[in-house]
Formats: structure tokens, C-alpha cells, sequence
């Protein structure tokens, strides 16, 4: 994907409003490793990932969607949250979802946890475990965590894409760490806290 | 909720966690991250728990963008197929197109080509008759060949191509087009030179020679002298006695050739009489036209007419279109006639085979000397509903609309959707639909008789022709919305449009009424057409192509937050 700071193809994406099957083609190579990877990270299985990613460029391509796109914002966070949108979507068609509804929110501890266990845990864990641990997790929960450290999206965007007011969010966000710390094994003591 | 915790600037009053989240990603109003800050100055725990915090944040960025899977082999193939479905598609269309094009260019235009082949336009083809072999024209004399036309339109296609990549503003795409049509009209006026004559009498008189072209404009015109070129005269009575070495042109009410003219005649007038002698080919639309017995027409005799009197000679064919056509003279070509009557005098001797489609059998004079009997067909006027051919046609036709409005709404959905909104507004589209419909033809007719213009003048009246048909299927779109709802999306606005379009066809087809409902589509669809066009040409609209399909945002647009102290 085009990395922070790289010049978007706005060439390529003019041509492509226009369906210009080649600048489709250009897009569909930038971007296509970025979002098979949003869906792998947001989505239970890689075959999951896959068809989610042709769906996204298939229906962007066929109904032109690039029409809607707002030429003056980032192609790549619009892009991103249209990503958001199908793999929500399809997690809530497959009534998969097992994440609590709004008001066990309210239920987010609010403790100080023992912040060198969290340090520790951290420091232990490598990227793999967690990529292991993310796919362990609630459908909500691991969404929430790709679109925001992955894909950057801002608490609106992600209040969007899930259905849930702005305020919520960041609930949201912390629960989904507290199921990542649990599936990581010391979720337990560290999600329940304790003051130093 | 957390957001409103109370802090304290006792360090002992450790911050939550979800205080602290909301921090590290700068959630937190400014006033609130300084308390924080300033909290963190003095509690270590805390400042652990944030370092802990951002710490995780990166370990989960880190996890998540690792490229641990390269892009499947799937994936890497979808592109190709997504590509070659596209051009699948474009195949079939194109397919399609051109074996529509080929076969009108069999059934209509080879014919035609055949019989002005004849007429002696250059012997060549019906796209130099139109483009490079007009009288206007003469810079482009030697290029008269079809392949040299054909190559030229590809590079003119493949320029267009290049161009529409490049240059994505319609201005400079209009400025393009208009130093080409500029050009064209500059090329071809240095390439000769002529003389214009004004007035209500003007002449070119018995001792008079003009070396050049002359145009001549005024009530009454005389050529008695002679003229090298080409004569185009503009007026009521014009008579031509003397000698013309060039074309006759001329628009008039009477049009009299009493001399000699070494090229052709070409006229549109009420009354044509030919006394003369004409060197080539003539071909005129009239009213009446009359070869007297002296007369004598080397070459052949193309004539749209109400009433033809044939009493002289014609070289070659003969091909009419006319009320009433009597022929008492020599003809040593074939015959073509399509009519109401035809009759052959005594005097009558022709040497060739003659065809007449008409409403009575021919009248022919046994002292006639014919080659062979006339091939006689008679016109049946049946009403063409009760034809079974009708329907078929009907249906290829429904067909070439459907296949005609997917590619033009596919190269152009903007401006599609953009016409199908113009066509809600009912008086705008039908009052400037009525004023194209009309005026587009005349002004190109005006245009292809000036000087400069029949390049111009012809290709406008091609894009208005294609332009009744367009019309059809911005109607039919927005028929289609109102049965299946407004889209803004391209292909449902398509499925919407197939269903339209066979509801406004089937329409059409309603005998009596259905010419009315047609001519009423074509003049509302047209001016929808002309409004999105004009509206495409507004600066304050222009700049805003986008605004009513831009994503709708979300219901908190401000993203909080503030950089911690």
C-alpha cells in the first residue's frame, strides 16, 4: 500500500472514475496486498481474506464506486474504510459477532492495572503471538483493533463502520485489548488490575 | 463515562486505564491532557502504564502490518481475469457494433455509393464524396482514396485516445477539437482562390472570361461568358449560356443550362431545364426537371423530382426518385426508377436494362426501342405493423438500443446520470429539446453551405442524428427510475434503462400514436441531453462534479484530541 508520506496515484485513480481498465489494473497492484491484509487481520480464515478482497475490488470496479470517492481526502483511508464496511458487514451477516451489546460496555473496569505486568507481557510476546492471539478474538474486538492499528482510522470512522457512538469507542478499543491480553495467557491478572 | 473521570493531582490517585488509552491517543481535550501530563510527572506507576500503553500499541501496528503472507497466487490472477472480463465485454460490444455498421453499410450505404459512383462523384467513395471531393474542398483532392480516410480516422482515434488520458478537462479537450476543426478550415482556404459577384442582376458577360471560381449571388444571375472554374450561384432565375469549364452549382428557382458545362451540374431548385450540353454528371433535386431534345448529359442523371421530362440524351444511367417520369429520349445507360408513374415515348430509345418500383404498371409506347422489357415491381402499401418481418426487426432494433445504451452509459456514467436528472425538469428539456431538434439541422445545413463549414456541418449533423437515439435511452432511464427507484450507481441506472427502454419502444410502436410518442421522447431526451451538455460547460457547476456522490460523513465529524503536553 502506499506508505505514509508516498504520493497517492492520483493519475491512476482519475483514469480509473473514467473506467479506465488499465488504471484498475495499476490501483488493483497497489493496493490489493494492503487490503488482503486488512481482511486477514479483520476476518476469521484466510480464504475469508481472499474473497473479501476480490469482492471489495469487484464491486469498486463494477459499480464504479470511485464516483463516490472525495477526491480531496486520502484515497487510501477511504479505501480502508470501504475495506471496513464489507468485512463488518460480512461478519454481521454470519451472525458471528461475540461481542456484548452496547451496555456491557459500561462494564469496562476502570482499575489501574499493574502496569509491569502489562510491560512484561508485552515484552515477551512476538508479533506472531499476537497476530494468533487477534484471531482468538470477538469479531467487534478484533475489527476495532485492525482499523485502528492498522488501517489508522480515526475513532469517527470506526464509530461508523461498527454502528456505535463515537463515546464508545474507546471502550471499545480497551476491551479489545483486555480479550488480546486474556488470549495471550496473562490477560487475567493484568485485565482485572490491581494498584501498584 | 471515562472520559469524565475526576483526576487528581495527588499521584497516589492513580489514573485509569482507560484514561490513560484515551490519552496516548489523543482523545482527551486539551485541558485534560495537561492534567494528565502533569499527573505523570509525579507518579511513576502511572507513567509506566502509559509507556506500557503505547507500547502495546505499537506491538499490535507492528503484528498487523508484518507482511508475513505474500499476496495469494488467487489474488495475483483475479486482476488479469477482472481485466479480461472487461475486455470481453468490449470485445462482444465492438463485435456487435461492427457487424451492425456492416451491415447498414451493406444494406444502405454500398447501394447509395453504387449510384453516386455513378452520379460521378470521382468515382470513388461516399466518404469522399462528403469529406474530400465537396467543391469546397479542393486541398484535399489527393486524398480520395478509402484507405487513406481509413488511416487518418485511426489516427485521429488514437489522438483522441492519447488525449482523453492526458487532457481530463473538457476545455482543453474543446480547445483540441476546435484547433483541429480550425485547422481543417484553414488548410483548404488557402488551396484556392475566387471571385464573389453581389448584387440584383450580376453576370458574367458573352466577352467576359473568368479564370478563377466564381460565386455569383443576386435575383437574377447570367453566365454568358465563359469561367475556367466552378460557378456557384446563388439566386431566383439563373441561366448559364455560355461556357463553363468546371462544376455548376446552384440553389435557385429556376435553374437554366443553355450552354456548355465541361463538369457537372449539381443543383437544388424548383424548376431545372437543360438545353445544353453537360460534359460529366448531373444530379439535382427539383421540383420539375426538363431535357430538352437538344440536350445532352455525357455522363448520368441522378434526380430526386417531383416530374422529369426526358425528351434528350443521357451517356449513362438514370436513377430517379419521383412522382412522375417520362422519358422520350436517348438513354444509353441502365435505368432505375422509383415511383408513382413512369412512362416511355415513342422517340424513346434505351440501351440499357430498366428497374421501376412504382404504383402503376409503366406506360410504354410499343415504337419505343428497349434493350429489354421493364423489370417492373409494384409498391405495396400495406400498413408495415402487419408485416411478421416488422417484428423482428423490432427486436433487433430493441436489441441495438440496449447494446448501444450499455457502452455509451459505461464510457460516459457521469454525464448519463447527469442527463436522466435533467430529464425531471420537464419544460427546460422539452423547450430546448424542440429548439435543438430544429435548429441543429439547419444550422448544420447553413454551416455545409458556407465555405468553411461542410466538415463541420456534416459532423454536427452525425452527432445530432446519434443524438435522437441517445435521447431515447435518457428517457428510458429515467422511465426505469420511476418504476425501480433513483440510483445513483451506474449499473442499476443501466438495468434501469433496459427496462425503460423497452417500455418507450414498445410505445413507439403503437400504430397512430406511436410516431407522437416518439418525436416527444426525442425532443425530451434531447434537451435533457443539451442541459446536462450546458450545464457541463458552467464553471460554478463544473467545479462540483462530485458533491452529491460524495460518502456521507460521519455523524461526530470532529476528531478530538490534542497532542499531550
Amino acid at each position: 500500500m502506499s506508505a505514509p508520506g508516498k504520493t497517492e496515484p492520483t493519475q491512476a485513480i482519475a483514469r480509473a472514475r473514467t473506467g479506465d481498465a488499465d488504471a484498475w489494473g495499476e490501483l488493483y497492484r497497489e493496493y490489493a496486498p494492503a487490503i488482503f491484509r486488512f481482511c486477514r487481520r479483520a476476518l476469521p480464515t484466510r480464504e475469508d481474506a481472499e474473497d473479501a478482497t476480490m469482492d471489495i475490488f469487484a464491486k469498486l470496479m463494477r459499480d464504479n464506486r470511485l464516483l463516490q470517492y472525495d477526491q480531496s481526502r486520502s484515497f487510501t483511508a477511504w479505501l480502508y474504510k470501504v475495506a471496513a464496511n464489507h468485512c463488518w458487514d460480512l461478519l454481521r451477516r454470519r451472525k458471528t459477532r461475540q461481542d456484548k451489546e452496547t451496555e456491557d460496555f459500561e462494564n469496562v473496569p476502570l482499575e489501574h492495572p499493574d502496569p509491569n505486568q502489562l510491560d512484561k507481557l508485552i515484552e515477551q510476546r512476538t508479533s506472531e503471538e499476537v497476530r494468533r492471539a487477534l484471531g482468538k478474538l470477538g469479531s467487534r474486538a478484533r475489527m476495532a483493533l485492525v482499523m485502528r492499528y492498522y488501517s489508522d482510522m480515526s475513532y469517527d470512522e470506526i464509530a461508523d463502520a461498527l454502528g456505535v457512538r463515537r463515546a464508545f469507542v474507546g471502550v471499545v478499543l480497551l476491551r479489545a485489548r483486555h480479550e488480546l491480553r486474556n488470549a495471550l495467557g496473562q490477560g487475567g491478572a493484568l485485565a482485572a488490575g490491581g494498584a501498584s | 463515562m471515562t472520559e469524565d473521570a475526576n483526576l487528581s493531582g495527588d499521584a497516589t490517585q492513580h489514573l485509569d486505564e482507560m484514561t490513560c488509552l484515551l490519552y496516548i491517543e489523543r482523545q482527551l481535550d486539551r485541558t485534560r491532557a495537561q492534567e494528565i501530563s502533569a499527573h505523570t510527572q509525579d507518579c511513576v506507576a502511572c507513567r509506566t502504564l502509559l509507556r506500557a500503553l503505547e507500547r502495546e500499541s505499537r506491538l499490535l501496528t507492528r503484528a498487523m502490518l508484518e507482511e508475513e503472507e505474500a499476496l495469494p497466487a488467487r489474488l495475483a490472477q483475479f486482476q488479469e481475469r477482472a481485466h479480461k472480463s472487461m475486455q470481453w465485454i468490449w470485445t462482444l460490444a465492438f463485435g456487435l457494433a461492427a457487424t451492425g455498421v456492416y451491415a447498414l453499410y451493406t444494406e444502405y450505404i454500398e447501394p447509395w455509393q453504387t449510384q453516386l459512383d455513378l452520379a460521378g462523384f470521382g468515382g470513388s467513395n461516399l466518404l469522399s464524396l462528403l469529406i474530400f471531393q465537396g467543391a469546397f474542398w479542393k486541398g484535399w483532392n489527393s486524398m480520395v482514396t478509402l484507405l487513406e480516410v481509413l488511416a487518418l480516422l485511426t489516427v485521429a482515434g488514437f489522438a483522441m485516445v492519447f488525449f482523453r488520458k492526458r487532457l481530463r478537462r473538457g476545455s482543453a479537450l474543446a480547445l483540441m477539437l476546435a484547433g483541429f476543426c480550425a485547422a481543417l478550415v484553414l488548410q483548404p482556404a488557402s488551396a484556392f482562390a475566387s471571385e464573389t459577384r453581389k448584387g440584383e442582376s450580376v453576370a458574367v458577360d458573352r466577352n467576359e472570361t473568368v479564370k478563377t471560381d466564381i460565386f455569383l449571388m443576386g435575383d437574377h444571375i447570367r453566365v454568358d461568358g465563359n469561367v475556367d472554374g466552378d460557378v456557384f450561384a446563388f439566386g431566383h432565375d439563373v441561366i448559364v449560356n455560355g461556357h463553363v469549364r468546371g462544376d455548376v452549382f446552384a440553389f435557385a428557382q429556376q435553374l437554366q443550362v443553355n450552354g456548355q458545362v465541361d463538369g457537372n451540374v449539381r443543383a437544388g431548385t424548383n424548376t431545372l431545364t437543360i438545353r445544353g450540353t453537360v460534359a460529366k454528371n448531373v444530379l439535382t433535386f427539383d421540383e420539375t426537371v426538363n431535357l430538352e431534345s437538344n440536350a445532352k448529359i455525357a455522363g448520368s442523371l441522378t434526380v430526386f423530382v417531383d416530374s422529369l421530362n426526358l425528351d434528350g440524351a443521357v451517356g449513362r444511367d438514370i436513377l430517379s426518385m419521383g412522382k412522375h417520369i417520362g422519358i422520350n429520349g436517348k438513354v444509353d445507360g441502365a435505368i432505375q426508377v422509383r415511383g408513382e408513374a413512369l412512362t416511355i415515348g415513342s422517340s424513346a430509345e434505351i440501351h440499357g436494362p430498366i428497374q421501376y418500383k412504382g404504383d402503376k404498371p409503366p406506360d410504354v409506347s410499343p415504337n419505343a426501342k428497349l434493350v429489354s422489357p421493364v423489370d417492373f415491381q409494384k409498391l405495396e402499401h400495406k400498413p408495415h405493423y402487419m408485416e411478421g418481418h416488422y417484428y423482428v426487426w423490432q427486436v433487433i432494433w430493441l436489441g441495438a438500443f440496449v447494446l448501444f445504451g450499455l457502452v455509451l452509459f459505461q464510457l460516459m456514467p457521469q454525464f448519463s446520470r447527469e442527463a436522466v436528472a435533467n430529464a425531471e425538469r420537464y419544460g427546460a428539456s422539452f423547450g430546448l429539446g424542440v429548439l435543438v431538434f430544429f435548429g441543429i439541422p439547419i444550422a448544420a445545413i447553413i454551416a455545409c453551405v458556407t465555405v468553411v463549414g461542410l466538415f463541420v456541418g456534416i459532423s454536427t449533423f452525425f452527432i445530432w442524428y446519434a443524438s435522437l437515439y441517445y435521447a431515447q435511452l435518457v428517457v428510458g432511464a429515467l422511465v426505469g427510475q420511476w418504476l425501480m427507484g433513483r440510483t445513483n450507481e451506474t449499473w442499476p441506472l443501466i438495468g434501469r434503462m433496459v427496462v425503460g427502454i423497452v417500455i418507450v419502444r414498445l410505445a413507439t410502436v403503437i400504430p397512430a400514436a406511436g410516431g407522437w410518442v416518439k418525436f416527444a421522447v426525442i425532443v425530451w431526451g434531447l434537451g435533457a441531453t443539451s442541459l446536462a451538455l450546458y450545464n457541463r460547460f458552467q464553471p460554478s457547476i463544473a467545479s462540483t462534479p462530485s458533491a452529491p456522490y460524495a460518502p456521507p460523513l460521519p455523524p461526530n465529524t470532529t476528531v478530538g484530541g490534542m497532542q499531550p503536553a
